[in-house]
């Protein structure tokens, strides 16, 4: 199952992820026309600095997600297969236990559409949107096992 | 092959059962519930009447569950008393169901005050699909209903009315909206956006008579003055659903009582969920915390443990989460600073803007939250109150708008892997 990962070295804050995922998660997907859309699509991933290094933040699609514990609605819900939690928004209230127990702080609160941001990892398409426009190279898209293995020659 | 039974179809019950499959796919499990509705969603009634939500998105569990997971559902049934010399429940009808180990998620019930005119029509709590429904049929016929209490029950069903055009009032004994949840500084912009949106809010009132023949005329308030409605919301408090183990050599204080097992002191009896009262982290003495997340985990930890696990559950934290009129509001941990001057606050306010955070530390941990209007990061609070971290280091970053996780990935107990 594929995640992302990112090299804190190689970041720059650029914010091109960012900007990617808004137009990714956009209507139009065009940035010339998803910025002037009536619900202006916003980025699931942010970029935070500390210790002068820079860390996007963004959900993980965790495996034992608390999210999916706390949705009340049941509007949250784990797919194994594709290791996405799933968002139906259909069912989704608003009620932000999502945001409260997310131990990352990677889901924020839209309060414009009163639902939650969070990365899906661009589910219908071939790879995150994130990836592609990172300059450096800092958002790795890879296997979680190797990605394990890689973190536990350190 | 064992057979497990499950008192209560909500979220506990139904974390328990689910948890109990990911460890057994043979046993038998009966859950039973003294509701006649499938499982569902029980924070979304007021959504419900709201008409925000339709009723088919607030099925929980829909029927294919209890057949995939191999449960036998029994709804419409309720348990009269447990008898664990004998591990058999006795039901209504006099007929019994034996059972290996049990689970107790009955959940609570709403408080109802001794005052006249309580038991009549038109006199509801707010705490099933039922109650909803009831309500919501009333609304034709509703002009103005009368909400008592201020706590989360009482508000939410007040925004439901709201929203279906009633005239609403909320009758507060105490002096501030949602009293076990915010402090006054927080209160106050959660009762100015109601006020806002038409709900007005008497507070150190507390209502003496329901008068009315047959149909509700009005209320009476200890104050002398009577106001107007013909339809009353009794939301003060919930108590523990014990009666059916009252008997039955439990251990019981408010709820029943659980260790860090979620097991009472009868080892094949365990309980979890808003019946239950396990060891609460920010008080650090047994607590109810009756909210969904909380009954969720507790009963995975349940299911774990009757399966022969030794799952232990670390305990809870008072907490919660609600969004009125697009102002959102989170609690953590404790809220007020009463009575204990070791506290230390920190604190961000803006009326203008609604915005306010309030952390409270102790010993450079954090033991208390209150967020209103931006409620980002809330989740990363909560884990630094559950691990109890010192946050000495990154103290003065805490309530800066740039604070994130990145802050405390060296703090936190888990390894990082997401950042090579």
């Amino acid at each position: 199952m594929k995640k992302l990962y990112y090299d804190v070295e190689k970041c720059l804050g650029c914010r091109s992820c960012e900007i990617a995922c808004a137009i990714a998660h956009s209507q139009s997907q065009e940035l010339s026309k998803a910025i002037r859309e009536e619900v202006l699509s916003l980025p699931r991933k942010k970029i935070f600095v500390s210790k002068g290094k820079n860390f996007p933040i963004s959900c993980r699609n965790c495996q034992d997600p608390k999210c999916v514990d706390a949705c009340m609605a049941k509007a949250l819900r784990y797919d194994k297969e594709r290791g996405i939690v799933l968002h139906d928004e259909s069912r989704c209230v608003g009620c932000w236990m999502c945001v409260m127990v997310c131990p990352y702080g990677a889901i924020r609160p839209n309060l414009k559409t009163r639902l939650p941001l969070r990365c899906d990892k661009c589910k219908d398409k071939d790879s995150p949107a994130c990836v592609a426009a990172c300059p450096t190279g800092a958002i790795i898209w890879q296997e979680e096992e190797i990605a394990l293995s890689q973190t536990d020659k350190k | 092959m064992k057979q497990f039974v499950i008192i209560g179809n909500s979220a506990a019950g139904i974390a328990a059962a689910e948890s109990i499959r990911t460890k057994d796919r043979e046993s038998k499990i009966i859950i039973i519930s003294d509701e006649d509705y499938p499982s569902y969603c029980r924070c979304l009634i007021s959504y419900y009447l709201a008409a925000e939500i339709k009723e088919e998105k607030i099925i929980y569990r829909d029927e294919a569950f209890y057949q995939d997971n191999n449960i036998e559902l029994l709804l419409n049934k309720k348990v009269q008393r447990v008898d664990p010399k004998k591990s058999r429940l006795i039901l209504d009808e006099k007929t019994t169901i034996g059972y290996d180990a049990l689970v107790i998620a009955t959940g609570a019930s709403p408080k109802f005050p001794t005052l006249p005119g309580i038991k009549k029509k038109n006199v509801t709590g707010f705490r099933t699909i039922r109650d909803a429904k009831a309500i919501s049929g009333l609304i034709p016929v509703t002009h103005s209903a009368c909400v008592l209490g201020g706590g989360l029950i009482g508000l939410k069903s007040a925004y439901a009315l709201n929203k279906r055009k009633v005239d609403v009032k909320v009758i507060v004994k105490s002096k501030q909206v949602l009293s076990q949840m915010i402090d006054e500084n927080a209160s106050k912009m959660v009762q100015r956006r109601l006020e806002e949106n038409g709900i007005e809010v008497m507070f150190g009132l507390e209502v003496s008579e329901i008068i009315g023949n047959g149909d509700i005329k009005a209320v009476k308030l200890d104050s002398g003055k009577a106001i107007g409605c013909s339809t009353v919301i009794v939301a003060k408090g919930v108590v523990p659903n014990i009666e059916l183990i009252k008997e039955a050599g439990i251990n019981i204080n408010k709820g029943v009582i659980v260790d860090e097992n979620m097991q009472t002191n009868i080892p094949n009896i365990y309980a979890c969920g808003d019946v239950c009262e396990s060891y609460d982290l920010t008080l650090a003495r047994p607590a109810i915390n009756a909210l969904w997340p909380v009954a969720v985990e507790q009963g995975k930890f349940a299911g774990l443990n009757l399966c022969g696990e030794k799952a232990v559950y670390e305990g809870s934290l008072g907490m919660n989460s609600i969004d009125f009129f697009g102002l959102p509001v989170v609690s953590l941990g404790l809220y007020k600073t009463n009575n204990q001057p070791a506290l230390e606050e920190m604190v961000t306010k803006d009326e203008n803007t609604n915005l306010y955070k309030k952390l409270m530390i102790k010993d450079n941990r954090l033991v208390g939250v209150v967020m209103v209007g931006d409620i980002k990061n809330s989740g990363v609070f909560l884990r630094l109150i559950r691990e109890k971290t010192d946050i000495s280091p990154i103290k003065g970053l805490l309530l800066q708008e740039t604070f994130s996780y990145a802050d405390v990935i060296d703090l936190v107990k888990e390894k990082e892997r997401f950042y090579v």
